[in-house]
């Protein structure tokens, strides 16, 4: 097989499975197209997207792309989207396991299965690069991205992106 | 041969015109009148509610599970989902009033005859939401407590009439992550609204 076929082999096989997958799940579908395309100058990677729901396209389906246990961003206050390089996210499980993630330059974090899979449910906190460790004081069942539940705006279903400053120095409650 | 008529094919029509018939004549009997409703005759007390809907908060109404407005057990409250618009999670600390009353519709109103069934002595685990939390019935949150442990007992012994507050306490800082210190431990000393 010459070079040229193999990667149309390839891409036809991709472009199916991608059809395969949006069909079996047209709500994941449209949550995806609602969060529009890559932000224009970043690369598709660690960097990637801050503040989104990292697992509704990073579920392992297809290995394409890759499947994260748990993943999210840590922004600095609730009123604006500035990053926390260097912050310490902490998981504990239900069976007592826990597993410490820094977050990079996007504030992103991401936990490969390989590295841990939580037994559901699970406490989070999270340590600032200098600061006393901001404990979410209720739980998580079922969702492995923090944006899941912490999305903007702030309302009735969400506490907002996750953060850990208010404007007058204190911590969000 | 030709049959004349063929009788056989004639019965056939009649025997399959006969049992239809009789599926209509059943059928119209059993249907409920279009305007019947089940009254429910017993129901567990909504004044000892508090407790109880606090731990059902904390332990099934997060945003990830019953906390949305999609689920039929649609739990309303401070670790998840409020019902006022101006209310986020954690803000006001407590569950109010109204939330509530929402929970506590939700819950009796699920399964009306097996609730009133239960609230009048029968065995709690009639209720698909007992069975569902003890994970002896497929639950897409697993298994989330056991039978006769607090949080199993805090439910059940509303359920039955008998509250026990004390277990939902228990529960509660057992689960909730920063023990007896967690915030939401406070709602538990708050007044039962009126
Ligand atoms: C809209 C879908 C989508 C969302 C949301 C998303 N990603 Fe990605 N991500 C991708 C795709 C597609 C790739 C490229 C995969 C490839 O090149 O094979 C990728 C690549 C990556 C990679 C490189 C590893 C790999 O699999 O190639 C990392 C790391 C990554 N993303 C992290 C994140 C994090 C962290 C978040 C959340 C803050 C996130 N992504 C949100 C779709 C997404
Ligand atoms: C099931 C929904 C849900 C998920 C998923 C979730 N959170 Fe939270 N989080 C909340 C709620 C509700 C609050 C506010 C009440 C509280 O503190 O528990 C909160 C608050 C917090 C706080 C306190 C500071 C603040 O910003 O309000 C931190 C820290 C936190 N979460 C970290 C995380 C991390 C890290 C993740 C991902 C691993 C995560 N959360 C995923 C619901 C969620």
């Amino acid at each position: 097989m010459i070079p040229s076929q193999r990667y149309f082999g390839t891409a036809a096989l991709a472009a199916a499975a991608v059809t395969l997958c949006a069909q079996c799940d047209p709500v994941r579908g449209d949550a995806i197209d609602a969060l529009g395309g890559e932000a224009p100058g970043v690369r598709r990677g660690p960097l990637h997207r801050p503040g989104q729901p990292c697992l509704l396209c990073h579920d392992g389906d297809f290995r394409d792309p890759e499947g994260f246990s748990v993943a999210g961003t840590v922004f600095l206050t609730p009123e604006d989207r500035t990053a926390v390089n260097g912050a310490t996210v902490h998981l504990t499980d239900a069976t007592g396991s826990s597993f410490d993630a820094t977050t990079n330059a996007a504030g992103n974090f991401y936990i490969l299965p390989s590295q841990w899979t939580p037994h559901y449910p699970m406490t989070a906190s999270v340590t600032p690069p200098a600061g006393a460790p901001i404990p979410m004081q209720t739980l998580i069942h079922t969702e492995g991205s923090c944006a899941g539940c912490h999305f903007d705006p702030a309302g009735t279903n969400s506490p907002g992106h996750l953060c850990i400053e208010l404007a007058d120095g204190g911590t969000p409650p | 041969m030709r049959s004349r008529g063929s009788p056989f094919e004639l019965g056939a029509v009649f025997a399959i015109a006969s049992v239809a018939a009789a599926a209509v004549t059943l059928f119209a009997c059993s249907a409920p009148p279009a305007d019947a409703r089940y009254t429910q005759t017993t129901l567990p007390d909504s004044a000892s509610f508090s407790p109880v809907a606090e731990l059902l908060d904390v332990r099934c109404g997060t945003l990830d599970c019953h906390g949305t407005a999609f689920r039929n057990l649609r739990l309303y409250g401070s670790s998840g989902l409020r019902l006022s618009e101006s209310d986020r999670p954690f803000v006001p600390l407590c569950d109010t009033a109204g939330e509530l009353t929402q929970d506590y519709l939700s819950v009796v109103g699920l399964e009306p005859e097996e609730m009133s069934a239960v609230a009048a002595g029968g065995d709690p685990a009639l209720l698909t939401m007992v069975r569902k939390a003890r994970g002896t019935e497929a639950h897409k949150g697993g298994q989330v407590w056991t039978k006769g442990d607090s949080s199993d007992s805090c439910l059940t012994s509303w359920l039955s009439g008998k509250p026990n507050p004390g277990d939902c306490a228990t529960a509660l800082a057992g689960v909730l992550p920063t023990g007896t210190s967690n915030p939401l431990m406070q709602c538990l000393a708050q007044p039962p609204p009126p």
